[in-house]
């Protein structure tokens, strides 16, 4: 079903009609979406001499300014660029309310389920969410039990991971509520956009992203009661792969990056050693899992944590965002009940949708999963970032074999979910423009009040046909474009 | 700031100076090894030894088991990776700390110290068959790259605490450096007595190696003598390898360093710094001038001690 004679150059493939996913670009009948239409006339009029000339600068920039993806290691050759494409990803502003309006409602309701959890458990007693589902989970902390957090907040940073079906629906692929990264990118991408295709931004009205960082410093500040807090970011170190994005962030909030060893616990308060000696820590931006935080409390081997600072937290003299303990709200085992915890604290029907899961501790649905196993998508409870996952379609019979083995051993660790068609937006490929499977990441914020800057992080599957957007599986990043709803003629 | 990154970017000046003093000591190290060379083997063997005993070394020296010839000994400086303060790991180790606080320094900066590593680790690499360079030109280059980054900070970053910190590692280090290869006159003139050409010669290199025969000229205009070398050396307010110079910025550093910490480091700097401002030769000849500059390191590395508990150390 191509649209005939599409013209040369390099935007010949652009215009195919994906048949059996959604479009982000082009209609079933092979027209540009009205959102698309200056994009595409646009496209039709850069040669790919152009378009390489811009990747060049791209990787210029990008090096220039250091945003690198570190693969770990101690030297520089590791360090290497996540591919940021050219071609934007544009939502028009209906979607977008849509979007924004289930994206608050949905992670409203996830922060009333943890404070729940920690709480009164009223939804465990009311039946809806299985009991032992929660209590035995190993992301539950207890140590949060009856902690009583400000603004009981305590998600404070959501990445919610969305795609969009071939029906045209968004979907929730995961919550990310524990510590989502990625927005540096978001952030360099439309820097990157606005200076290589200044014009482009005259022909749309592109919402701004750039204020993300005054946003989050925001919402750390109303993270505590304290007035005038001290806020400071806790990374891993510098051979973390998300260093960049932790030091990025930390220097546009003009607050202190710190390791483990900067900060000490004295008399019940947290400090961070400073050349004008000890200075108070009230908030700290957390970039490390809950199970390194504290060698006393936690992982006793952690070299990257603070001893003693679970009791600090426990006693409510620091705020950590996110919260420790969030990640029984987003473990895959406890996603299947987000749109329950929609109807149950917030009495409203839940706007985003989740895709189908299948539990694989359910004996019922085991035997579904292990017999359509060509069919599905299985992933560990735990698991993140790509890794540990079976792609049924794309697997070979041996593989699929080897995984149905894992599956059967350990069967409360898997759940399995049909295989989504992605939808597809444009990309320069090597061969010109090719439709490619993206994904959307926004960034919520959470705290006294709820706010989005709209878009998040759009994130492609260069390789033709791969459904896998994670930067360590070879995936590469858009701008994504959020649209000035149209005034009112 | 963060006592971290205030100590990352301390030593990472302190190692890059460490590396270029190791340069300047090799090359006049050398020079005294070719002048000696003429009055026999066993002087030209002690000439030899002068780096190692000028950089306290000696026994690390003997441990690795190489010949004691001057060009194993530059070998063993310049590019032993065992050798803690060789040229390789003083420029690995102020890498090191660089890339960690990257943040805290301006690119420019960044750029030139890595650099500087590449280009090492290049010269260390197309030598895979023989032994790496340790000669004049390699000695040249660590100084110019040195000499590069120190513009790159001038004229780049902040006048802030980090650039306060970056400053005061290059001036303790440097006293302490001056020192020691002022510690070399003591022992060229022990046997000789006065002999005008041959201080002129020994003496002369030992200026060179401190960029002080310009200095000298200018402020004496005339033949180098012994003591004026001493006195230019250790009490010449105005020459920026002085002891008293650099005392005295290490002072004037610690003035701007926030005053809640400091006191014992300022203390150490303001007694230091007087027994230089108000001393003179009589006094430094009345105790020897080897003894004077021994007290005179051991006191630098106590105001260093003080300007670590005091700022740079982690952990209250």
């Amino acid at each position: 079903m191509r649209k005939p004679a599409a013209p040369a150059g390099a935007t010949r493939i652009n215009t195919i009609v994906t048949v059996g996913i959604f479009n982000e670009m082009v209609s079933a009948a092979g027209e540009p979406r009205p959102h698309y239409a200056a994009l595409d006339e646009w496209l039709k009029g850069i040669s790919s001499e152009t378009v390489q000339a811009k990747r060049n600068e791209a990787d210029l920039i990008f090096r220039r300014t250091g945003i690198t993806f570190s693969l770990g290691g101690e030297d520089g050759g590791t360090e290497r660029l996540i591919p940021s494409d050219l071609v934007p990803r544009i939502i028009d502003s209906t979607e977008w309310a849509f979007l924004e309006r289930g994206l608050v409602q949905r992670v409203k309701a996830i922060n009333m389920f943890l404070h729940d959890v920690y709480h009164g458990q009223k939804i465990l007693k009311s039946g809806l969410v299985p009991a032992d589902q929660v209590l035995a989970n190993a992301q539950l902390m207890p140590l949060m039990m009856g902690l009583d957090l400000p603004h009981q907040t305590y998600a404070h940073i959501t990445g919610v991971d969305i795609i969009r079906h071939a029906d045209g629906d968004f979907y929730v692929l995961e919550d990310n509520l524990r510590v989502p990264s990625g927005v540096s990118y978001m952030l360099s991408n439309r820097i990157l956009m606005m200076r290589l295709f200044p014009d482009l931004f005259y022909r749309y009205a592109v919402r701004p992203v750039e204020h993300y960082p005054a946003l989050l410093l925001q919402t750390l500040r109303g993270a505590t009661l304290v007035e005038q807090p001290t806020i400071v970011l806790l990374t891993p170190g510098r051979f973390n792969s998300a260093y960049f994005e932790h030091a990025f962030l930390a220097k546009q909030m003009g607050i202190e990056l710190v390791e483990g060893s900067d900060l000490f616990v004295r008399d019940d308060l947290v400090y961070m050693q400073t050349t004008e000696g000890p200075q108070r820590v009230d908030v700290i931006y957390r970039r490390i899992d809950d199970a390194y935080m504290d060698p006393l409390a936690f992982a006793p081997d952690s070299m990257i944590g603070v001893p003693g600072l679970a009791a600090v937290y426990r006693m409510g003299n620091v705020v950590i965002a996110n919260a420790l303990g969030t990640g029984v709200a987003d473990d895959k085992s406890i996603y299947p009940y987000v749109p329950e915890m929609v109807q149950f604290y917030l009495g409203e029907e839940p706007l985003l949708k989740n895709v189908q899961t299948w539990q694989c501790r359910k004996p019922a649905e085991l035997s579904y999963v292990l017999a359509n196993l060509g069919d599905l998508v299985v992933k560990e409870v735990h698991g993140a970032g790509g890794y540990g996952m079976l792609v049924g379609p794309a697997s070979t019979k041996a593989e699929i074999a080897e995984f149905a083995e894992r599956v059967r051993a350990r069967p409360d660790n898997y759940i399995a979910q049909p295989t989504l068609s992605l939808s597809a937006c444009p990309t320069f490929v090597e061969q010109g423009l090719a439709p490619r499977h993206i994904d959307l990441r926004p960034f919520v914020l959470s705290g006294k009040t709820t706010t989005i800057v709209p878009g998040g992080l759009t994130r492609v599957a260069l390789r033709e046909g791969s459904l896998v957007v994670n930067s360590s599986q070879g995936g590469g990043t858009k701008d994504t474009w959020v649209l000035e709803a149209p005034e009112a003629a | 700031m963060l006592s971290r990154v205030a100590a990352q970017l301390y030593w990472m000046s302190r190692y890059l100076e460490r590396a270029e003093n190791m340069a300047r000591i090799l090359e006049v190290g050398q020079s005294l090894a070719m002048l000696s060379s003429q009055n026999g083997p066993r002087e030209a063997a002690e000439a030899a030894l002068e780096p190692l005993v000028i950089t306290d070394t000696v026994a690390a020296f003997q441990a690795s088991g190489r010949a004691t010839r001057a060009d194993q000994v530059a070998q063993f400086l310049a590019w032993d990776e065992s050798h803690p303060s060789s040229i390789v790991n003083c420029i690995k180790t102020s890498r090191e700390n660089a890339r960690a606080v990257r943040g805290a320094m301006t690119a420019e900066m960044w750029e030139c110290i890595n650099d500087t590593w590449m280009g090492l680790m290049q010269r260390q690499n197309a030598s895979r068959s023989r032994k790496p360079a340790a000669d004049t030109a390699f000695f040249e280059w660590v100084k110019e790259r040195s000499h590069l980054f120190r513009g790159v900070t001038f004229a780049t970053i902040q006048r802030d605490q980090p650039y306060h910190f970056i400053r005061l590692g290059t001036h303790i280090e440097r006293a302490d450096n001056t020192a020691r290869i002022l510690s070399v006159k003591t022992r060229i003139q022990r046997e000789g007595g006065t002999d005008m050409v041959d201080d002129y010669y020994r003496l002369g290199a030992v200026l060179r190696s401190v960029s002080a025969l310009e200095a000298y000229r200018d402020t004496y205009r005339d033949a180098i003598n012994p003591d004026r070398v001493a006195e230019l050396l250790i009490f010449n307010p105005g020459f920026p390898r002085s002891l008293l110079f650099c005392t005295e910025i290490s002072r004037q550093i610690l003035d701007r360093l926030p005053q809640q910490s400091g006191r014992l480091a300022r203390r150490r700097a303001a007694e230091l710094l007087a027994k230089l401002q108000f001393g003179n030769l009589q006094e430094v000849y009345a105790s020897g001038l080897e003894t004077y500059l021994e007290t005179f390191v051991k006191d630098t590395i106590a105001l260093a001690d003080a300007v670590h508990t005091d700022y740079l150390e982690t952990l209250a």
